[in-house]
């Protein structure tokens, strides 16, 4: 269903989706009962003349399951949301795959940088290719990133992978991801990080491996280190 | 019950419509308070007198030719100043100088800044030697002027009531390949070689010690 707006494009992307709508479904179910219950009571006791209102205490038998069998139903639920949301954290932030390709992502106000490592394979090298605000990837491969930020908190956030993680100065955090699908799409910062943070934005392209070789040899690798100030 | 729902929600839609036409979608379009209106957006890092700030790398820029601040506003646009990786102060600059989206803006806010009372920066660099600097200074003459005052007709700036820090980071800047080196950046392209000819770091700084002593 989230799929009809915002484009599956990674292999986990299912799987989080999956999981929203786990979580919509069970405590969408839970709401519309509680709520149906509510006005039924509501409409059901309203004032009448002569009728004088009555005070419950909620202790009789009868009136306790009221409480007690909803409870545990929901409870029931919860277990239900909490093994499925372990599965898909486990498989998203606990499992690091093996990676076809490292890149390095770079946070700073108000600018994504992307690091690849060139025909070596290897980051930090000479024949890196950075780009800013622009990511290039190939569809169907597996990437490792390394993310960190210069200056502030930022949180790298690519709404098709359903991928969002915070950077934090002075750290490298790791993650990965596996793109399926040809296109461009959004990339932004989802952590407040200043008076741009909402114009933060990058965009990925995920390109066929023809189309992403014709790129990687149209780019000029940037000697990033050597540039430093 | 049907005419107070009706009230309710007709009370209730006029206070979205006000909010929305009170909140900020309405003022004035065009002029010295639209250029005030929108510098609204630089203010947080430039300053309110636009005396910069060294904390967040914002250069003074009160007082400004309008010729320079607009082609740097157009050169941060357009990707040909401040796109660079290592440019973190540039970065920043980019992202903003990308909300200005209409040219009706970007003038009203180059004839604001450009209007503004020229703030004296204070110098906060010591290890320069101002009198090694002034036999440097000369290979900057050439261009920028004897006295710093700038040189419109060659498209360089006023340096002479820059802030010394920016001086250093941006000379550093043309020296590493930072700036300057985008093909759409003509002017950056004739700065840059001009920066390298300073044979080290402490050329760099001497030379800028020298410069201050010009807004004297």
């Amino acid at each position: 269903m989230i799929e009809t707006f915002l484009a599956q494009a990674s292999t986990y992307a299912k799987d989080i989706d999956n999981l929203f709508t786990l979580i919509a479904v069970l405590v969408g179910f839970w709401l519309l009962v509680a709520e149906g219950i509510f006005f039924y009571f509501i409409f059901r006791f309203r004032a009448r003349d002569g009728q004088k209102a009555e005070y419950i205490t909620g202790e009789e038998k009868h009136q306790k399951r009221w409480i007690n069998i909803p409870h545990v139903l929901v409870l029931l639920c919860d277990v239900a949301i909490i093994i499925a949301a372990v599965r898909v954290w486990v498989d998203v932030k606990q499992t690091l795959p093996p990676a076809e390709e490292t890149i390095r992502v770079i946070g700073q106000q108000w600018a994504w940088t992307f690091m690849l490592p060139g025909a070596d394979g290897k980051l930090d090298t000479p024949d890196d290719i950075v780009t800013v605000d622009e990511l290039h990837i190939e569809v169907g491969r597996s990437y490792q990133f390394e993310l960190q930020a210069k200056d502030v908190l930022h949180s790298f956030s690519v709404p098709v992978f359903r991928l969002k993680q915070d950077a934090i100065p002075g750290r490298t955090i790791l993650g990965w991801f596996k793109p399926i699908l040809t296109g461009v799409y959004d990339i932004q910062c989802a952590e407040i990080c200043g008076i741009g943070h909402g114009i933060m934005g990058a965009r990925v392209h995920i390109e066929d491996a023809e189309q992403h070789a014709l790129w990687l040899s149209s780019h000029q690798p940037v000697q990033y280190a050597a540039a430093q100030p | 019950m049907t005419v107070r729902l009706a009230r309710a929600f007709g009370g209730a839609f006029a206070a979205v419509v006000w909010l929305a036409t009170a909140g900020g979608c309405t003022g004035p379009t065009e002029g010295p308070a639209r250029g005030a209106a929108v510098y609204a957006t630089c203010q947080p890092c430039h300053g309110a007198d636009g005396e910069g700030n060294r904390v967040v790398e914002a250069p003074p820029i009160a007082a400004l030719p309008g010729w320079y601040i607009e082609a740097q506003l157009r050169k941060f646009r357009e990707g040909a100043r401040g796109d660079h990786p290592a440019d973190s102060a540039g970065l920043k600059m980019r992202a903003m100088a990308r909300t200005l989206s209409s040219e009706t803006d970007l003038m009203a806010m180059v004839g604001y800044v450009s209007s503004m009372p020229a703030t004296k920066p204070v110098a906060v660099l010591t290890e320069g030697d101002a009198a090694r600097g002034k036999t440097l200074f000369a290979v900057c003459a050439a261009c920028h002027g004897l006295d710093g005052a700038g040189n419109e007709a060659l498209k360089a700036p006023p340096i002479r009531a820059a802030a010394d820090w920016y001086l250093v980071a941006q000379i550093q800047k043309f020296r590493a390949g930072i700036r300057g080196a985008d093909p759409l950046d003509l002017t950056g392209q004739q700065m840059a070689p001009m920066a390298k000819t300073l044979p080290d770091e402490q050329a760099v700084y001497d030379v800028v010690a020298h410069i201050v002593t010009l807004a004297r």
